[in-house]
C-alpha cells in the first residue's frame, strides 16, 4: 500500500480530474480544451490511481476495456467522416441543431470525431502507463 | 439506386447474411445461394440487346470529386460479357458449394468469402476509374487468399495462399503506380475517357506506365515466370478454385489488357511483351499439365496455358484475334469450371484426386462422366463443341497474320499454338482415359467411391457445360447478341462476326485435325513424357526460386533492422538523429544564400523571453550534467515547462494546455522506466562519446534553429490562417479554431494520425505483454558505457 497522502489525494483528486477531462472535452469545440487534452487529462487520472492504489487494481479494473476502447474510437472518428458521404463527401462534417428554449444545441460529426480522439489517446496513453508500471520480474509476480 | 450498385451491394448483403445465417444447418442452402447471382445474370442478359446496339449503362458515386476518385461503373459489351461469366458460374458455383461441404461448420465462413469476391470481381470489371477497378482488384486478391488458406492448418494452403498473395498483390501495387502515371499524365482516370484519348501510348512515361500495369496483370493472369502460383492455389476448397483460378478471377489480367486495348495497343512494347509472355506461358503451361498426377494440378497448368493464349492473341490488332480471344474466354469458363467442379464431385467421392488411383469412375458415376466426357472433348478442341471453334479461330489467328506480312510470327506463332494445343488435348484425353474410362488403374491400392455424390452436386457441372455445348449451334441467333458488343469494346470500333462450326477443309481445319492426332499421341506415351518432366531440376521451379527471393528479402529485412534499429538507444539515436542532419543540411545546401533568406534580423526579444529561454537552456544543462538520474527526469521537465510558458505568451492556450499534460505524463513515464533499471549511478561516459554525442546535439540543434529562422522568414503560398479564422464558425461551428482545424478541417490527417497511435499501442502493449521487455538479459556490446560500468 501507498503512502497516506496519495491515496488521499487520490480520493480527492481522481473525480475532479475526470470532471475536468470532461469539460475540456465538452467546451473544447469553442474555447480552449478537445479531444485530445481531455484524452490527456482522463490519463492523468489513472497515473494517480496507479500511484495510489497500485498498477493491479488498477488494471484489473480498466485492463480488459483498454484495447476495446481503442479500436472504439477509431470507429467513432472513421464513422464520423463516413457519415459525410451520405450528406456531401468524404469527411464534411455533418450537423444537426437542437432548439433548446432560448439556445440551440449544436450536435455535429466533429465532435464524434473528438470523442474517437478522446478515446483513443486515453486508452493508448493508459495501456502505456500500465504496461510500464507492472512490477520488475521477481519482485511481485 | 441504379442496378449496378444494387447487384454488388446485393452481393455484399449475401456474403453477410450467409456468414450469420450458419449455413451448414440447412441442406438446401445452396439453391438460396445461387438466387442472387442467378438474378444479376439475367437482369445482364435482359440488357443486352440495347448493349449489342451500342448502348451502355452508367452509374457515378462522387467520392471524392477533388481527387478525381468517383464510383463509377459501367456496363458496356465487355464487361457484360464478363458480368456474365461471373454470375452465371458464380450461381452454379454458390449451389455446389450448398451440397459440397456438408456438416461443415466453416460453410458459412465459405460463403462469405465467396460473395465478397463475386462483389470485388463484378466490380472489377463494371468500373470506370482506374483507382476504382484498383480497389476492386486488391479485394478478389484478398479474398482469392483467403479462400486459398482456408484450410488454414494446412501447411500446403498456408504456402500457396501466401505465395498468391504475395505475388498478386505485389502486381497490383505495381500497376497502381502505372495506373497513376497514366492518369496523371492523361488527365483523366475515366477509363472510358482514357481509352479514347488519342495517342495515349506516345504520352510522356507511358512505356513505364505500360510496363507496370503489365506487371500487375501478367500476375494475377498468372503469366509466366510467375505462373506457379496458380497450381499453388490448388490447395484452395474446389468450389474456390474453379470460380477463382479458372473462369473469373485470373482473367482479370485478361480483361484488363482487353480493356486498355484500344488505348495501348499502338505502343511498340505491347505487341512484343504480350506476344512472347503470353505464348511462353501457353507452351509451359500445357508441357506441364501433361507431367501432373494430380486432377486439379493438371487442370491448373492447363488453365495457365489458356491464360498465355488469351494474352498472346491481345497482342493482335485485328478482328480474328479479338473474336478467338473473347470467344476462347466463353469457351473455356464454360469448359474449365465444370472440369473443376467434376474434380471436386471425384475428391469427395473417393478420397483422392491422384490419377494413378483413379479408373473405371464412368461406372459408379455415370452422369458425372458425362459432364467430364463434354467437357474434356471441348477442352480438346473436338469439332463440334466450343473449344473447337476458340482453337481453330487461335489457328486462323496465326495463318491470318503470317498473310498480312507478319511471316516469321505468324508461322512460328502457328507451330507454338498447335504444339500447345496438341499438349493441351493431350491432357484431356489422359484425364478423361485415366480417371473415368480405363478399367484398372496404376496404383496397387485404386480408389473406390465411398458416397455417391447427390444428384444437387452433378447438376452444376452438368448444366454448364450443357450450355456450353449448346451454344455453337446457336451462333446465328446469339452471336450478334454475345459477341458483338465486346468485341467492337476491344478493338475500340463497332465490329460484327460470324461465327460458324464448319469452314470447309482448310489448312485452319487441317492444323486443328493434326493437333488433335498428335495430342492423341501424346495421350498414348504419357508415361515415358512424365518420368522426362520429372527429370526437370528441382531447383529450377518456380516455387522454389520464388522462396529463396523471398527469404532473402527477409533476411535483408533482420540485417536492416539489426544495423539501424540494434544495440543501444544512444546508438539508435545516433544513427536517426545524424541521418536528419545530413538530410536538412542537403536540403539547406539547394537553398540559395541569402536572398532565399529574409530574416527581419531587427526584432529584439523582450525581457520574458529572454529569460524563458535562459531558464531552458539552464535546465537542458543540469540534465546532461547531473548525476542522478531524479535530476535529471526532474530537469528535463523544467525544459518543457519554459517550452509551454512560451506558448502561453504567444497566446496559444490549446498548445501550451497540450504541452504541459504531455510534459506532466512524460515524467511520471521516465521515472516509471527508470525505476525498472538497475539502481546504481549513472556510469561514466567515456570523453569520445562525449564529444561524439555533443557534436550531433549541438548539429541537430543548429540545423533546428536554422529551420525555424527558415520557415518563418520565407513566405510561401498565400497563409491559409485567414480563411481558418474566418469560416471557422459559419463552417466549422466552433471558436476554438485548433480544435476545428484538428477535427474538422483536417479531420483526415487526424484520422491518420490516431490510427498510427492505436496501432503503436497495440504493438507496443503485445511486446510488454510478450515479456520481450523484461526477460531478455541486457544487450552487451563492446564499448558501450553500461557495460563497462559493469566491468568496473
Amino acid at each position: 500500500m501507498s503512502e497516506l497522502y496519495l491515496r488521499l489525494l487520490d480520493r480527492l483528486l481522481t473525480p475532479i480530474l475526470f470532471l475536468l477531462a470532461a469539460w475540456l472535452f465538452l467546451r473544447g469545440h469553442n474555447a480552449p480544451g478537445g479531444g485530445f487534452i481531455a484524452g490527456l487529462a482522463a490519463a492523468a487520472a489513472i497515473q494517480l490511481q496507479i500511484l495510489a492504489v497500485g498498477d493491479n487494481v488498477v488494471r484489473q479494473r480498466l485492463g480488459r476495456i483498454l484495447q476495446p476502447m481503442t479500436g472504439i474510437g477509431l470507429l467513432c472518428a472513421l464513422s464520423a467522416a463516413l457519415i459525410g458521404i451520405a450528406q456531401d463527401g468524404f469527411f464534411k462534417s455533418v450537423w444537426v441543431f437542437i432548439p433548446l428554449g432560448e439556445f440551440t444545441l449544436e450536435l455535429g460529426t466533429p465532435q464524434l470525431f473528438d470523442l474517437g480522439v478522446m478515446l483513443i489517446v486515453f486508452s493508448v496513453v493508459v495501456s502505456f502507463l500500465l504496461a510500464l508500471s507492472r512490477p520488475r520480474k521477481g519482485t511481485l509476480e | 439506386m441504379s442496378p449496378l450498385f444494387l447487384s454488388l451491394l446485393g452481393l455484399g448483403a449475401t456474403s453477410l447474411l450467409l456468414w450469420l445465417l450458419r449455413p451448414h444447418r440447412f441442406r438446401r442452402i445452396g439453391w438460396l445461394a445461387a438466387l442472387p447471382p442467378a438474378l444479376i445474370a439475367a437482369w445482364i442478359i435482359g440488357q443486352l440487346p440495347h448493349l449489342a446496339q451500342g448502348g451502355e449503362i452508367n452509374a457515378v458515386i462522387a467520392w471524392s470529386p477533388r481527387l478525381g476518385l468517383e464510383l463509377a461503373l459501367r456496363l458496356d459489351g465487355l464487361s457484360a460479357f464478363f458480368g456474365l461469366i461471373i454470375t452465371i458460374i458464380g450461381a452454379g458455383v454458390a449451389l455446389y458449394t450448398g451440397y459440397y461441404f456438408t456438416d461443415e461448420p466453416r460453410q458459412g465462413f465459405f460463403y462469405s468469402l465467396l460473395f465478397l469476391f463475386m462483389a470485388s470481381m463484378l466490380g472489377l470489371v463494371w468500373a470506370d476509374n482506374l483507382i476504382a477497378l484498383f480497389i476492386f482488384w486488391e479485394g478478389t486478391s484478398v479474398t482469392s487468399y483467403l479462400l486459398i488458406a482456408f484450410k488454414y492448418t494446412d501447411k500446403a494452403a498456408q504456402d500457396g495462399g501466401r505465395r498468391a498473395l504475395l505475388i498478386t498483390a505485389g502486381g497490383g501495387l505495381a500497376m497502381l503506380v502505372g495506373m497513376v502515371i497514366l492518369g496523371t499524365q492523361a488527365g483523366t482516370y475515366s477509363i472510358s475517357q482514357l481509352v479514347a484519348t488519342p495517342g495515349l501510348a506516345e504520352l510522356p512515361y507511358a512505356t513505364a506506365a505500360l510496363i507496370l500495369i503489365l506487371a500487375g496483370a501478367f500476375t494475377k493472369s498468372a503469366q509466366f515466370p510467375f505462373h506457379f502460383w496458380l497450381p499453388g492455389a490448388m490447395a484452395a476448397p474446389t468450389p474456390a478454385s474453379a470460380y477463382l483460378h479458372s473462369a473469373t478471377m485470373v482473367k482479370a489480367g485478361v480483361y484488363l489488357l482487353a480493356r486498355l486495348h484500344p488505348g495501348l495497343d499502338d505502343h511498340p512494347l505491347w505487341f512484343w511483351a504480350l506476344l512472347l509472355f503470353g505464348g511462353a506461358t501457353m507452351f509451359v503451361g500445357a508441357l506441364h499439365a501433361i507431367g501432373q498426377y494430380d486432377l486439379k494440378g493438371l487442370l491448373a497448368y492447363a488453365t495457365v496455358s489458356q491464360l498465355g493464349v488469351f494474352v498472346m492473341l491481345l497482342a493482335f490488332a485485328d478482328e480474328v484475334a479479338y473474336t478467338a480471344a473473347i470467344v476462347g474466354i466463353l469457351a473455356h469458363a464454360l469448359y474449365k469450371g465444370p472440369l473443376f467442379l467434376v474434380a471436386g464431385i471425384v475428391d469427395h467421392a473417393t478420397g483422392t484426386r491422384d490419377l494413378r488411383r483413379l479408373a473405371n469412375l464412368r461406372r459408379e458415376l455415370p452422369l458425372v462422366t458425362v459432364a467430364a466426357i463434354l467437357a474434356a472433348l471441348s477442352m480438346a478442341g473436338t469439332p463440334p463443341f466450343f473449344g473447337y471453334v476458340a482453337k481453330e479461330l487461335l489457328i486462323e489467328e496465326f495463318i491470318h497474320a503470317a498473310d498480312v506480312g507478319q511471316t516469321l510470327v505468324g508461322w512460328g506463332g502457328l507451330i507454338v499454338a498447335a504444339l500447345a494445343a496438341a499438349l493441351g488435348v493431350g491432357a484431356a484425353y489422359i484425364l478423361l482415359w485415366e480417371a473415368f474410362l480405363r478399367s484398372r488403374a496404376d496404383d496397387d491400392h485404386p480408389a473406390h467411391v465411398h458416397h455417391a455424390p447427390p444428384l444437387s452436386l452433378v447438376l452444376p457441372p452438368l448444366l454448364l457445360t450443357l450450355l456450353g455445348t449448346a451454344i455453337p449451334f446457336f451462333f446465328p441467333t446469339i452471336e450478334t447478341l454475345l459477341f458483338d458488343a465486346p468485341i467492337s469494346a476491344v478493338a475500340g470500333a463497332e465490329t460484327h462476326v460470324h461465327l460458324a462450326l464448319w469452314h470447309g477443309v482448310n489448312l485452319v481445319f487441317l492444323t486443328s485435325l493434326a493437333a488433335i492426332a498428335l495430342g492423341f499421341g501424346i495421350a498414348l506415351a504419357r508415361r515415358p513424357l512424365r518420368r522426362l518432366l520429372a527429370a526437370w531440376p528441382a531447383w529450377l521451379h518456380g516455387t522454389k526460386l520464388w522462396d529463396r527471393f523471398i527469404y532473402n528479402v527477409y533476411d535483408l529485412a533482420a540485417w536492416t533492422t539489426r544495423t539501424i534499429q540494434g544495440g543501444t538507444l544512444a546508438q539508435q539515436a545516433t544513427i536517426t538523429l545524424g541521418a536528419a542532419v545530413v538530410v536538412v543540411i542537403a536540403a539547406l545546401g539547394m537553398v540559395n544564400w541569402p536572398a532565399d533568406f529574409p530574416v527581419d534580423w531587427g526584432h529584439l526579444p523582450t525581457l520574458p523571453e529572454v529569460i524563458l529561454v535562459a531558464l531552458a537552456v539552464l535546465a537542458a544543462l543540469i540534465t546532461v550534467r547531473t548525476q542522478s538520474r531524479l535530476g535529471a527526469i526532474i530537469s528535463i521537465g523544467v525544459v518543457g515547462v519554459a517550452v509551454t510558458l512560451f506558448f502561453v505568451f504567444y497566446s496559444a492556450p490549446d498548445l501550451a494546455l497540450t504541452q504541459l499534460l504531455v510534459d506532466v505524463l512524460t515524467l511520471v513515464l521516465l521515472v516509471l522506466v527508470f525505476y525498472r533499471m538497475p539502481p546504481s549511478k549513472l556510469p561514466p561516459i567515456p570523453t569520445g562519446w562525449k564529444v561524439r554525442n555533443l557534436l550531433i546535439s549541438s548539429l541537430m540543434g543548429l540545423v533546428g534553429f536554422t529551420l525555424v529562422m527558415f520557415s518563418a522568414g520565407t513566405p510561401f503560398a498565400p497563409s491559409i490562417a485567414d480563411y481558418f479564422l474566418l469560416n471557422s464558425v459559419p463552417l466549422g461551428h466552433g471558436a476554438n479554431i485548433v480544435n476545428v482545424i484538428l477535427v474538422d478541417f483536417r479531420g483526415f490527417d487526424t484520422l491518420g494520425e490516431i490510427t498510427v497511435l492505436g496501432i503503436a499501442a497495440v504493438a507496443g502493449y503485445s511486446v510488454f505483454r510478450a515479456g520481450l521487455f523484461r526477460s531478455r538479459p541486457p544487450v552487451s556490446i563492446p564499448g558501450d558505457p553500461e557495460d563497462r560500468a559493469d566491468k568496473e
